[in-house]
């Protein structure tokens, strides 16, 4: 006879995340800098030329913000207030003498990143020698990493927007292959669940979500016609490394990711260590 | 009781003294309060039965009641068998282990979870047409596969759709409705409740003339329940094109095709069932050689061929059925029959003849209701038992309405109470899962009003439209 569960379980399985592209608008940026002011332009053309693609959805406007001077970040977040941006535009360490250590993001970009709602793009330092041949020179391979890739729409439509008409937008969902082992440690332990059956069967229901969603996203961004091809990569594995080599493997212009988590007010999961770790990649951060 | 196959020897052909027939009346009694009691006292019943059925046992080879010896086979050899087997309805027995093993592999094959799910997709994600699809798919699930499997399975589904259409405030409603109509689905076939099957059997009502008879007051018992719970709990149609278009687009994300894993089996499994339809259907024909083997055969079989698809791992399917209520049937039987043994059945039957007494129409309709009345505070399987039992020793005809009586009132009794049938009792434990606290007499008032209508609509049914149908 069915159970409850297994019924009920076989309908939450058939009710699927379907994409549903949200409203993305960038109509005014703001760059955050601490470059002095013979540097300050080049550093605008090197930002509109790698964002060229924003432009064709309409006109955007840029606005400097900073310099040489040494800035509050009080008077950072007072900008963002009053110039009210869709995207701030900024990179590592401001103003910080600890430009040269690889241990953080510099105290600017983490209130940035967390204390606004406005995404926030990280490139790299603007002084950072031996980037890849392929960076900061267009957004035609765009990823958008998670670890829950399933229903994040606003995560995929970011990454959509920024990716240039007839692009390569890679949806990436890596599973921390750690916590799934120690889980079926846990499970070997357990003399009621069959090891053998729960670990197989957790680990295709783990990726199926998030491959069915990327099919969605698939079938959604056709519609829109822009020629974005979508490339899904999910799979169980160490998050950090994972991801790095995903990167490094498909030559990634931007990667997209959250930062912000209701109730905590530290970064996202996985998204601190790798915006630490990835300091030759931009990133764009929701 | 069909029980001619294997009768034994000096089957009900002895004298019992009085004191030994109030001594098990008192034992009867003690396991319908019991039975109602099963939460309280936190036994299954199987065990509440099967205690009651060893006590019985022990009392009746002690008073010297019970009829040892050998019993007659057809053949007319005699054959050494434990007193209480010739007891069990192994007919009945073998339909509801079959039926639930083919059930069961069946809804491997996604089959009952795609149609569940197409038909929400049909709704367009409109309340009010939900109800009405999910209504008609509890009464015709029930019919066909039983009904705590319908609630589980539109129960689930109603859950995780209204969850999705974000409309989960009308959850109690969708389920309480769905668990009413349980009952009424449960009366369309001979097959689709062990009342039924009791009563049907020991009638010799056949599956053609119990559908034909059942099923004009199954259609406007269901429509009324629909629209009577649309009323009730407020569940309206969507008002505008936008709520329209989100609820469209919210029902679209379900895959009807997610839980079938082989199309081969999806498409078997749909021709097995309806060959499983007709061959039961064709079971009561005279003349046909399966008719003679029996529904419990047909449903056997096709248990095992579906099985056959899972020729290396059928231990699963096994360990999955509800011992619990097959060996409460098996318990149940053999209590019975120690209680006909000692002149129980005859002692209640006299007190059900002044009712039957009163003639057809108000014999019958006070059969309907006190049969229902006693079935909403007790399992409605020991009633139909013990009445079918005590109509058959009072060579009640076959096309009397005091059958149908027993039938519409043992079914429908559920409906007044959480307790009253297994499948509300389901329907309970779905929206306790889903944090809805309902408690006893908060489902009493909420059912009472349709209960009420299905008994009014059943006893007028019994009494002045059954015997006008062809059968």
């Amino acid at each position: 006879m069915g159970s409850l569960d297994q019924f009920e379980s076989a309908f939450n399985a058939a009710a699927k995340e379907m994409f549903r592209p949200q409203p993305v608008a960038i109509g005014r940026v703001l760059i955050v800098h601490d470059l002095p002011e013979p540097l300050q332009d080049d550093f605008l053309y090197l930002a509109k030329g790698f964002l060229s693609t924003l432009e064709q959805g309409g006109k955007v406007e840029w606005e400097l913000f900073g310099g040489s001077e040494r800035f509050a970040v009080k008077s950072v977040l007072d900008a963002v207030e009053s110039y009210r941006p869709d995207l701030i535009v900024t990179y590592r360490q401001l103003h910080c003498d600890a430009v040269d250590w690889q241990f953080g993001l510099g105290a600017h970009v983490d209130v940035l990143t967390q204390a606004t709602t406005t995404p926030v793009l990280i490139l790299p330092n603007p002084d950072r020698e031996n980037l890849p041949n392929h960076m900061l020179k267009n957004t035609d391979r765009v990823m958008a990493v998670t670890d829950h890739l399933a229903g994040d729409h606003r995560l995929v439509s970011y990454a959509s927007e920024f990716t240039e008409p007839g692009g390569t937008l890679y949806l990436a969902h890596v599973e921390d292959a750690a916590v799934f082992d120690r889980y079926i440690r846990a499970i070997t332990k357990i003399p009621d669940l069959d090891t053998d059956t729960a670990r197989a069967q957790i680990k295709a229901r783990l990726l199926k979500d998030p491959n069915d969603y990327v099919e969605s996203c698939r079938a959604g961004l056709a519609v829109q016609a822009r020629g974005i091809r979508v490339d899904g990569r999910v799979k169980l594995g160490c998050r950090l490394s994972d991801y790095r080599e995903l990167i490094d493997e498909n030559e990634i212009d931007l990667l997209v990711m959250y930062t912000k988590v209701e109730d905590q007010l530290a970064m996202h999961g996985v998204a601190y260590p790798l915006a630490v770790e990835l300091r030759e990649t931009p990133l764009l951060m929701l | 009781m069909d029980i001619s196959l294997l009768a034994a020897s000096d089957h009900g052909a002895h004298a019992v003294e009085p004191w030994i027939t109030y001594l098990f009346t008192g034992l009867l009694g003690a396991m319908v309060v019991c039975l109602a009691l099963e939460e309280k006292i936190h036994a299954k019943k199987s065990v509440i039965v099967g205690v009651t059925a060893v006590i019985a046992l022990l009392l009746g080879a002690f008073t010297g009641i019970l009829p040892f010896g050998p019993v007659d086979l057809p053949n007319g050899h005699k054959m050494n068998l434990p007193v209480f087997i010739p007891g069990i309805e192994w007919g009945v027995v073998t339909i509801i282990l079959g039926s639930s093993l083919f059930v069961d592999v069946t809804s491997k094959s996604g089959l009952f979870t795609f149609i569940a799910i197409k038909l929400t997709k049909m709704s367009k994600g409109d309340p009010r047409r939900l109800l009405w699809f999910y209504g008609v798919m509890t009464v015709v699930f029930s019919a066909v596969l039983n009904n705590v499997t319908a609630m589980i399975i539109v129960g689930s589904l109603s859950a995780v759709s209204l969850g999705k259409l974000g409309q989960r405030e009308k959850l109690l409603g969708f389920l309480l409705v769905e668990g009413l109509l349980t009952n009424i689905g449960g009366l369309l076939t001979l097959i689709s409740s062990v009342p039924n099957i009791i009563v049907g059997t020991t009638a010799g009502i056949g599956f053609v003339t119990f559908f034909l008879k059942a099923a004009p007051y199954v259609f406007v018992a269901t429509a009324a329940t629909i629209v009577m719970g649309a009323r009730v709990f407020g569940i309206e149609s969507l008002k505008t094109d936008e709520e329209r278009a989100v609820a469209l687009g919210q029902v679209s994300s379900f895959d009807e095709r997610d839980g079938i894993e082989s199309m081969g089996f999806f498409w078997f499994g749909a021709a097995m069932l309806l060959l499983f339809i007709c061959f039961i259907a064709s079971a009561s024909f005279e003349g046909w050689p399966i008719g003679k083997l029996g529904m419990g055969f047909v449903a056997m079989m096709f248990a095992v061929i579906m099985l056959c698809k899972f020729k290396s791992s059928v231990g699963k399917f096994y360990s999955g059925i509800d011992w619990d209520l097959l060996f409460f049937f098996i318990y149940l039987f053999i209590a019975i029959y120690a209680m006909e043994q000692a002149g129980v059945l005859e002692l209640i039957g006299k007190g059900i003849e002044p009712i039957i007494g009163m003639g057809d129409i108000f014999g019958g309709g006070l059969l309907l209701v006190s049969s229902a009345v006693a079935s909403s505070v007790t399992d409605n399987i020991p009633l139909a038992a013990v009445l079918a039992n005590i109509l058959n020793s009072m060579n009640i005809a076959n096309d009397s309405g005091m059958w149908w009586s027993v039938i519409f009132g043992a079914n429908l009794g559920g409906n007044l109470t959480p307790i009253g049938s297994a499948s509300t009792l389901v329907a309970v434990t779905i929206m306790h899962k889903h944090d809805l606290k309902i408690s006893f007499m908060g489902f009493v008032k909420k059912a009472l009003p349709f209960a009420i209508l299905h008994i009014i609509l059943a006893t007028a049914y019994v009494l002045f439209v059954l015997k006008h149908l062809p059968g």
